[in-house]
This record gives C-alpha cells, structure tokens and sequence, in this order.
C-alpha cells in the first residue's frame, strides 16, 4: 500500500493493527515508489476489506501494488551501552540514555528528521514509563527508530536488568 | 556569507532568514528565539562560536518551525531552490527537515545556476536525501555517523531506517571500507567526516586523518554533539581553510570541548558549546592556519 505522506503509512499502519490485520510497515520497491518512502505490507487477500475499512475511516493512500520478494524490512535491531550510571539503547540511527536508577531519560541523539528535536524535548527529563510514545507524537521512520528504542529501554528498566 | 538551512521544534513558526545573533542563551534570528538544542538549534550555535570568535560574519540561518508533519521542510526547500542564486551563499550548510528528493533535485539544480557555486554541506536528513536521490557527489562535506556511514553504503537504503542488518551491527571501524562501498556507489560526498569513536576524513575513499584524542565516550550519548560538529566544519570552511582540513579541526574542537566540559551521558549539548572558545583560545593557532584573523571566505 502506497502512500503520499510518511504520516499517513504510519497512521493507516495503526488503524489496521488495532482493527487485527497483520501488517507492517516497509521499503516500497523503487519501481513502485510513487510518493513516500514508507508502505505497509497487507495480505492481497485482504484487499478487499482493508479498502472498505479505509474508506470508513477516510483514510488516504495512493494505490495498492503486489509487492517484490526481497523488499528490505525496517531495521529492528538495537545495540545497549553500559556508561555505569547511564545506559544508552541505540535502535537504527536513534539512541536514548537513561540513568539506571531514577530512569529518567537524560539524553536523546541521532536522527534526522524534524520531529526529532521535537521528540527530543519532550522525552528528556521525563522517567521512561512516563515518557510520550514517540510513534504517537512523531511523524517519521526516525521517530520509528526512536520508539523500538524506548520500548528496548522500558524492557530493561521494568525488567528489573537495569543494564 | 555561510547560509545554514533546517527546521526547528516550534510549532507554526514561519519561514525565517536573517543573520544569527546570541541572548541569554538563546540564538535570535529575524527577532525569534531558537533554543540552543539537540538539531539545527546546536549547529547554528556552534557555527555562531566559531566566526565570532575568529571575527568572521556571523552565519545567516534560514529557519521554519516543522515537527514532522514536512509543512514547514517543503517551504524551506521551496525558498532555497527560488532564493539560492539571489542569496548566493560562500557556504550552504543543510541540515534537518524532512526529506524530500524531488525538491532535492530541484534544489541541486538551482545550485548549478549560481554565478558561483557553494560549499555545500549536509548532515542529518538533508543529508539522507541527497543520498537517496543521487545526489551525493552533488556535495562537497558529509557528516555521518556509523549508522549514517553504513545507510551510504547500502545502495538500495533510502533511509537509515531501511540499512541491512549485517551492515548495523558494524562499528565505526569499518567506516574505511564503508566509506569505499559508498564512493563506489555514488553515495559519497567528496569528504566525508565519519563521526565516532574514532573519526575519519576520508576523500574520494581514501582515508586523510583519524582523529581518536581526546577519547571521550560520553559525547556519544549527548543530543546534538554530531550537529556541533557539522557547524564547526562549516564555520571552518567558511573561515577558508582547506575542506579536509575544517574536518579535521571540527573533528578535533569538538573532542576537546567534551573533555573541557567533563561531560557525563547527562550533559546537555550547551555545556559542550560553552567550552569552544576556551578550545579555540588554548588550540586552534596550534592545529591550524587560523587563529582568529578575519579572512577567508567572510567577505566573499
């Protein structure tokens, strides 16, 4: 499913996880690529549903296309720094730091997009489990990167591994 | 002048140009406050402290509030690619929006048509879309950091957020061989300035310095010490110094200036930037051919 706006991949991407499908967001191929450089991945079979649902919602995207075999997915790899007092959870290009004891996130770097320095004001000082949801607040595949970090972040701080 | 080009984290903020002053903290441009902050806010800044203190013009910004939505990033573009002849900047430096590569192009193409051409220089998105549009050759300085280094070398990534996974799980000493995998795939600048641990000015594949002292870890973690250093590189340039050697110093100031300030995972970037001119003072006529004569390329 292709779409005009990063934010209306990610938006329809929510709609449809939250109404059961199984989806996920991807690369568009290249020879596909018609306006942004975000889709979501859908089910053909489920064409016909996904679009009625769509149009209840008046939910935008331009076009439904079958997709290539080795289309690369989105990165959800990430990498954890020790700093002894601070721990830093890179994920893709975006990186959070917290302080192992308090939790409170004390720095956010990396990126590139221009929710980033958004996003970036409105998570320091904050404790992870109070922390907005970048993917809530953002609007890019940086804020994406920024949000698989929070959670891995929220994973070793709730799981009692504070490293 | 040097022109720096990127959004800011301010809501309906309108399209803003004008030469950057400092209060209280705070970049003024065209009468708005710009916090000092982890994006475009850090890069404006370090560029501010490099030509005040070498006594060159201040830099000229070019500002739009965006927080994502891309409004604010497509006015930008659209400003540059009609005013770039006009406004002919010595140094183009870009830096945060949201990118876009057929106004990149566009943008590439307005830049050919000026009387002389710009130093051009990207980082962060303006960065991402100069590579996904094949464009990168189009520039002269690009400032990535391992990720970024390993989003150029992956031909079919059109942004970081796409790289394959072997190629992430990479440290920045393979940013060489990286970077010979990104020149070979037209997805270079003709220097790029490898930020981590260690980092690298490598032109045309080859590498010319690492730099690796003072090691100070805890910059990594600090949002907007990678913006620092492309505002150092390009205040350097705009200075007139050789473009790997503005790297160069950058790369150095910017290491130094964390072990000035002693900074933790928690210092903020500011407290980083403050320590610049006590840099400058104890090391710039050591390391370079400016010590704080004006020249260069201020009265171009």
């Amino acid at each position: 499913m292709l779409f005009q706006e990063v934010s209306q991949a990610m938006a329809v991407e929510k709609m449809l996880k939250a109404a059961g499908y199984m989806v996920r967001l991807v690369a568009p191929p290249p020879e596909l690529r018609k306006g942004c450089d975000l889709a979501v991945e859908i089910n053909l079979v489920e064409q016909p549903g996904i679009e009625r649902l769509l149009k209840e919602k008046d939910m935008a995207y331009t076009s439904i296309e079958p997709i290539r075999a080795k289309t690369a997915p989105l990165l959800d790899a990430v990498k954890v720094t020790d700093f002894g007092r601070w721990v830093m959870v890179k994920a893709g290009n975006m990186k959070i730091t917290y302080e192992k004891e308090s939790g409170v996130i004390v720095n956010v770097s990396g990126g590139g997009c221009p929710d980033i320095p958004y996003l970036h004001a409105e998570l320091i000082d904050k404790r992870l489990d109070q922390a907005p949801r970048p993917k809530a607040l953002g609007f890019t595949l940086c804020a994406l990167n920024l949000e698989r970090a929070l959670d891995e972040c929220l994973a070793l701080y709730s799981g009692g591994n504070k490293t | 002048m040097m022109l720096i080009a990127g959004t800011v984290p301010i809501k309906d903020m309108p399209l803003t140009l004008g030469k950057v002053t400092s209060e209280s903290g705070y970049l003024v441009v065209g009468g708005r406050s710009i916090p000092c902050t982890q994006g475009t806010g850090a890069m404006v800044s370090a560029a501010l402290a490099t030509t005040s203190y070498l006594g060159l013009e201040a830099p000229h910004a070019l500002l739009v509030g965006d927080i994502g939505k891309g409004e604010g990033s497509r006015k930008l573009y659209q400003y540059l690619i009609d005013h770039i002849e006009e406004l002919s900047p010595a140094v183009l430096a870009l830096h945060y929006w949201l990118p876009n590569m057929s106004q990149t192009r566009q943008l590439c193409a307005a830049v050919e048509k000026c009387a002389r051409r710009p130093i051009m220089i990207a980082d962060a998105a303006s960065m991402y879309s100069a590579k996904a549009a094949g464009l990168a050759e189009k520039f002269d300085i690009f400032t990535p950091d391992p990720t970024e280094i390993a989003f150029l070398a992956d031909p079919e990534a059109t942004h970081p957020a796409y790289i394959a996974r072997h190629l992430f799980e990479t440290d920045i000493t393979r940013a060489p061989e990286l970077a010979r995998a990104a020149y070979r795939h037209h997805g270079a600048a003709k220097i790029l300035l490898a930020k981590g641990a260690i980092d690298y000015i490598i032109k045309d594949g080859e590498v010319l310095a690492t730099i690796s002292e003072p090691n100070v870890p805890a910059l990594e973690p600090i949002g907007g010490t990678g913006d620092t250093i492309t505002g150092l590189v390009s205040a350097f340039a705009f200075a007139g110094l050789e473009l790997h050697e503005a790297a160069i110093i950058a790369a150095k100031v910017n290491r130094m200036a964390g072990k000035y300030a002693n900074v933790t995972p928690a210092t903020k970037v500011r407290e980083v930037i403050a320590q610049f001119p006590a840099v400058f003072k104890d090391y710039l006529c050591q390391w370079s051919s400016v010590c704080g004569a004006k020249g260069g390329r201020s009265g171009d």
